[in-house]
């Protein structure tokens, strides 16, 4: 059977195609809904206790939260990018991409690691109230999601860096970059309602 | 997709970012029924964020309707639940 992954995006673009494997869609969507449904519960929470939520969003850093959107977003880019250098054969722009995409997903990190230093700082905890639980919970998530999806793009940079692409299938590649841009979704959802809604 | 597709995309997602940053950064200062109008619009925007990531980065806007619809569906309804339970209770 012929592998759709090899043929030239011309080809591809002709006939309905899923970029990836089938499995990890579905556990895309299982982790979509997960999120759905913590923010569905911050929402609803919110709405229960609106002078407690108030005053816990006063202690966030809404610049750092835009960083992370930015740096995001821009590794997002990246990852396209480079997964658009992969289709072209062109190992070496792939990687760097990736390494780009890396640095990007590191800058996140960094923010993350000093809003919530500023937070515990400050006495703030998981156990706090049921704001900080609800916060630290969301977002300590989606932080393990950013590490696994780190883990997931050097492993792609070190085989295309192998040129273990070449010429063979991308479902690979095309899967663990679209997690990458499901964590980049969760957040696009995730800013507004933490950062920017007051 | 190519460069300039991804670059478009990107930099709209950008320019979506600092409108809906300036939009919380206003909310702060108007009045309810306002207040609520820039909450729309800030969710509205998380939902033109998430369509661009989609059909761009994700290049799902050739994959089979149902995958795409699926996705679609996400960053429609969420948006609109958040937004809801905000509005009604």
């Amino acid at each position: 059977m012929l592998n759709t992954n090899t043929l030239p995006i011309e080809e591809q673009t002709k006939k309905p195609y899923l970029p990836g494997d089938l499995a990890m869609w579905f556990f895309i969507l299982a982790e979509l809904t997960v999120f759905a449904i913590f923010f569905i519960a911050f929402a609803i929470t919110r709405q229960l206790y609106p002078e407690m939520f108030q005053l816990g969003q006063s202690y966030l850093h809404p610049i750092a939260g835009a960083i992370n959107t930015v740096a995001l977003i821009t590794s997002s880019f990246f990852v396209a990018l480079s997964l658009n250098a992969i289709k072209q054969q062109k190992n070496r722009p792939s990687v760097m991409f990736m390494i780009a995409a890396l640095i990007m997903a590191m800058l996140y990190i960094v923010v993350k690691f000093w809003e919530y230093s500023q937070l515990f700082e400050l006495g703030f905890g998981i156990s706090s109230n049921t704001y900080f639980t609800l916060y630290f919970f969301i977002t300590a998530f989606h932080f393990m999601h950013v590490l696994l999806g780190m883990v997931i793009l050097s492993f792609i940079a070190l085989k295309a860096f192998k040129g273990e692409y070449q010429n063979k299938a991308i479902s690979g590649f095309e899967a663990g970059a679209c997690y990458w841009h499901m964590v980049d979704l969760v957040w696009v959802i995730l800013f507004p309602l933490l950062y920017v809604i007051h | 997709m190519n460069f300039r597709i991804a670059l478009k995309a990107y930099l709209y997602l950008i320019g979506l970012t600092v409108i809906s940053a300036f939009l919380g950064g206003m909310e702060l200062s108007v009045t309810d029924n306002i207040k609520n109008v820039f909450l729309a619009g800030i969710l509205m925007i998380s939902t033109f964020k998430g369509l661009q990531i989609i059909d761009v980065f994700m290049e799902l806007k050739h994959a089979p309707k149902f995958w795409r619809n699926l996705l679609l569906s996400y960053v429609i309804l969420i948006p609109t639940i958040i937004a809801l339970i905000y509005l009604i209770f």
